[in-house]
């Protein structure tokens, strides 16, 4: 009975899951294809996750800890605090990127109900994924959280969004390649595969020579860069994300990036915390703090120079996976107050990124969607709803109090500084004031900017569901900018021991 | 341990040269009288009918897969037939759950149309 306790969240996902697949083959609406057809199945599906991350949050009030039947899953997978806090950010995540779906897919044609199941399949990955303790699973969570994500990105069928599906698969295959075959060395070292044997037997010293297991580290390393987008492995998600539909790209850059850093943390912490790997001077601390401060610096400088506000808000969520990396790197000297801040940037960016892009759905319509920058130009007059909401979100990623996105911000540099890598966190912070710029060049179009006689306007659209998805990130945004100690605490109290 | 596989490492570099020196022989000594017919793509000895690169319908892609994924089933419950008492009704239940996941993937097909050869 403890297990499945345990288990509800996951189970809740794959029952909502296979019902919805049913419904959307065996139902008379969809087959007659009907205005709105898919936004019948949005809220089932979207209900379906937040009451998976309701049922989330019950398992904190309980403390998983006191499960008895959670122990029964080990090593395979983790019910442990850490997992119920992944649980409940990718699955808001999940939620609030199906309901933007449900305004815009209708809106721009694209009417097809696959999208539903496929979403709620891959938060399902996303939760196993945090959950993995065992590389075997963790492997299954990263193919079942991915498959699902490259045929949405190719929900289009233009040859843009192909295009995107393609790219995001191959590369996508190669890095999940790269990542098992550092599982197998990781193996052939140390005859384990759970993350916590393979820890114990590294320390004692494994069976292959220091180089070998280098070499794995080395290859799972680029497989997590991959999933969270550092820079240098980020090439793919610019086209990727610009590629897919709005709601996808909300769904990647947040669910898949936290679900990837979720995996992350785990790995590095429980298989690489021994100080011969998780020490300064020889072990990843280093090479992390070099990819964060490749991908903050790289990732804002391209974001200031793209046209596109979707590409610049591709370029821009590569820039907040460098960010949490800062808290990453300091992870091994602060203890759990770093992975808490990593877990608070994670939970305040979800919320912000799902409005921002939320924002940019509802101001376009058919035909008439806002991508560039001069699509945006004179909206504030047009229509201000639209412009503040865009404004409120873009303000919280720039990391302006009392926004969500400042405590994420703040917390992370303080991590590093606390660590004593104040020099990362000077760097950090230059780089988030680059960033600020093209957040402000967004308002400055939207605000003092009208748009040129006869060029194509933006004309927003009327959808409930992108609205309430607005609200409910707005609402989130608020209350972490506002009471940021309570979810900290919470944070804290999930860091991997 | 490096020691004892030598020889095999030996045969891999004998056999990879024989290989490379036959077919360079030829390639470099042999005598080359080419003609239209020499140069036409080899066919199992027809004419050669058209480009190599023709279009297949999706219908065998979806075919194969479905076709591997009951593969794999049956690979499953063999293992688990022969031990089928000695896992008992947690093996059963969990064994049904897994057959009930197909059977609502093998509904979804079989109404979207993936096993209709003919449309």
């Amino acid at each position: 009975m403890g297990t499945i306790l345990a288990l509800a969240p996951l189970l809740l996902l794959a029952l909502g899951g296979c019902g919805l697949m049913l419904t959307e083959a065996y139902a008379s609406f969809t087959k007659a294809r009907e205005e709105g057809a898919s936004a019948q199945l949005a809220l089932p599906s979207a209900v379906t996750m937040l009451a998976a991350a309701v049922m989330a949050l019950g398992l904190w009030l309980k403390d998983p800890a006191t499960i008895d039947g959670a122990k029964a899953l080990e090593p395979w997978l983790v019910v442990d605090r850490f997992t119920v806090f992944f649980t409940m950010v990718t699955c808001l995540g999940g939620a609030l990127a199906t309901l933007l779906a449900g305004g815009y897919l209708p809106e721009h044609n694209l009417d097809r109900g696959e999208f539903y199941p496929l979403i709620i399949f891959s938060t399902l990955g996303c939760v196993v994924l945090a959950a993995a303790g065992d590389l075997l699973t963790l492997f299954l969570g990263l193919e079942t959280m991915s498959l699902g994500v490259y045929a949405l990105t190719g929900f289009r069928r233009s040859s843009r969004s192909v295009e995107a599906a393609m790219k995001y698969f191959l590369l996508g295959s190669f890095a999940a390649a790269l990542l098992l075959y550092g599982g197998a060395l990781l193996y052939g070292a140390t005859g384990h595969t759970d993350l916590v044997g393979i820890g114990q037997a590294l320390t004692k010293g494994g069976r292959l020579p220091y180089p070998a297991l280098v070499f794995a580290f080395a290859l799972i390393l680029v497989g997590i860069g991959f999933k969270v987008s550092a820079v240098p492995f980020h090439m793919w998600a610019p086209d990727a994300y610009e590629g897919a539909p709005t709601p996808v790209m909300a769904y990647m850059s947040v669910a898949v990036k936290s679900a990837g850093f979720a995996m992350a943390l785990r790995v590095l912490v429980t298989t690489f915390g021994d100080p011969k790997f998780g020490s300064w001077a020889t072990g990843w601390p280093p090479i992390l703090a070099l990819l964060a401060v490749l991908t903050m610096v790289i990732a804002n400088l391209v974001a200031g120079r793209q046209e596109s506000v979707k590409r610049m808000l591709a370029y821009s969520s590569i820039a907040h996976a460098g960010y949490v990396l800062v808290g990453v790197v300091s992870v091994m000297k602060v203890g759990s107050e770093a992975q808490a801040s990593v877990l608070f940037y994670l939970l305040a960016y979800t919320v912000s990124t799902i409005g921002a892009l939320g924002a940019l759905v509802w101001m376009g319509s058919r035909g008439k969607e806002a991508t560039s920058y001069e699509d945006l130009a004179g909206v504030g007059r047009r229509h201000p709803a639209a412009a503040f909401a865009m404004s409120f979100f873009l303000l919280s990623l720039a990391g302006v109090p009392p926004l969500g996105g400042f405590f994420g911000k703040l917390y992370v540099f303080r991590a590093a500084v606390g660590a004593g890598f104040y020099w990362l966190a000077v760097i950090g912070l230059l780089s988030s004031v680059i960033g600020a710029y093209y957040y402000l060049r967004v308002m400055v179009y939207m605000y003092m900017r009208e748009s040129a006689p006869g060029a194509p306007e933006a004309e927003p659209m009327r959808s409930g569901m992108v609205v309430s998805a607005l609200v409910i990130s707005g609402i989130v945004v608020l209350w972490l900018g506002l009471m940021p100690g309570a979810s900290l605490e919470m944070a804290i109290a999930a860091a991997v021991k | 341990m490096v020691a004892s596989f030598a020889p095999i490492f030996l045969l891999f570099v004998l056999a990879a040269a024989v290989a490379a020196g036959m077919f360079g022989a030829g390639h470099f000594l042999g005598e080359k009288l080419p003609s239209p017919e020499k140069d036409m793509p080899f066919e199992c000895g027809n004419e050669s009918s058209g480009a190599g690169h023709a279009k297949l319908s999706v219908k065998f892609y979806l075919t194969a897969i479905l076709f591997v994924v009951f593969d794999i089933e049956a690979v499953f419950i063999y293992p688990w037939a022969v031990t089928f008492k000695e896992l008992g009704w947690t093996g059963f239940l969990t064994m049904l759950s897994f057959l009930v996941v197909l059977v609502v993937g093998l509904a979804y097909c079989w109404k979207k149309g993936a096993l209709e050869w003919e449309t």
